[in-house]
């Protein structure tokens, strides 16, 4: 009888196991589902072509506005001047890394169905999404006490690491161009190339 | 697809008309914006040009307007501050307007807020609404050691 002790406990705990997975909610976007697929393609539309291009990050941060103002030798301009840039800045760094969290939840949930990623990618995808969250938030807290012009190199560097990440991500969504659209019929249909 | 291409290129030809005869005229891209936000119906969105229209389609002419007005606008985006400051007090300068009432109507109107051309990335239009209000205060305190001698 004392035998079966443990054999009940482990019962038990499957049983409690089951009885948490189905009460659990299910995930609000199925894996592979079409709309992670289309958020994680607007995503990489809005960083390509609205965040990340270098005219735009250059002239919000670019140090020759600053320059003029200060040239101007008008205080309260000067004033202004700073707390409109830091606006923008705070709202670059805010909008890039809200759509690095949308490649990251195709990447963690569907990228795997439609491009064959090795672990050794998968875990570097991992490492480099991680670095960047974490960049923009260094960066953000920056910008907030600092001013605009606190980290130019940060910012270089966090616009560099969100575009290689865009490339690898274009690349696992290569399949959604309407030139391999046609393959779709075809058997390996969802087995896109990396 | 063949039909689009045509379109597009008719599209491209229609806008190399529209440079080349009208914007040609107009050499700041400030003017060039609020010129062809001007063509824009503000009900439908819709731009509208009879002599464009005349020698293309009524749909190629918008479509030439609104490539154009995007044009303008990353011209803008692009200018530095002081380009914008420059821009700002020519175009102040052409309207003929007491730049005191002009400033105060641009400062409590922001009818710059209308000039850009839809699906534009909402960062660029908060950057380019920014250096306006930048450029008005640059320019409003250049004017104020003015009114206190006129005061005086």
């Amino acid at each position: 009888m004392i035998q079966l002790i443990p054999f009940m406990f482990v019962g038990v705990l499957l049983v409690f196991s089951l009885f948490f997975l189905m009460r659990r909610k299910p995930r609000a976007r199925a894996e592979g589902g079409t709309e992670v697929l289309v958020e994680a393609r607007q995503a990489l539309n809005v960083l390509q072509a609205g965040l990340l291009p270098q005219e735009l990050v250059g002239r919000i941060f670019a140090k020759e506005d600053l320059d003029y103002v200060l040239s101007e030798a008008l205080p309260s301009v000067h004033k202004l001047f700073l707390e409109e840039r830091k606006k923008t800045a705070l709202s670059w760094v805010d909008q890039v890394r809200h759509q690095i969290l949308s490649l990251r939840r195709f990447h963690l949930g569907s990228a795997r169905f439609y491009a064959r990623l090795s672990m050794r990618t998968e875990m570097e995808l991992a490492l480099a999404f991680a670095a960047l969250l974490f960049e923009c938030r260094l960066l953000q807290a920056l910008l907030y006490v600092k001013g605009p012009y606190a980290a130019p190199g940060m910012v270089g560097s966090t616009a560099a690491a969100a575009a290689r990440l865009c490339k690898i991500s274009e690349a696992s969504l290569d399949f959604l161009n309407p030139s391999h659209l046609n393959t779709l019929g075809s058997p390996s249909a969802g087995q896109a190339r990396p | 697809m063949a039909t689009t291409t045509l379109r597009r290129m008719d599209v491209q030809q229609a806008a190399d008309d529209l440079r080349h005869r009208t914007l040609s005229e107009i050499p700041r891209s400030l003017d060039r914006l609020i010129y062809l936000a001007s063509m824009r119906d503000y009900n439908t969105g819709l731009y509208y040009h009879d002599g464009l229209a005349s020698r293309f389609t009524q749909e190629v002419a918008c479509e030439a307007l609104a490539d154009c007005h995007h044009e303008a606008f990353r011209q803008l985006v692009g200018c530095s501050l002081q380009g914008l400051v420059g821009q700002m007090e020519a175009y102040m300068d052409s309207t003929h307007t007491n730049p005191v009432e002009f400033l105060a109507t641009w400062k409590r109107l922001e009818p710059y807020r209308v000039a850009v051309p839809v699906e534009t990335d909402p960062l660029s239009v908060e950057f380019l609404f920014s250096s306006f209000k930048i450029a008005l205060a640059i320019l409003e305190a250049r004017l104020a050691p003015q009114r206190v001698a006129l005061a005086a």
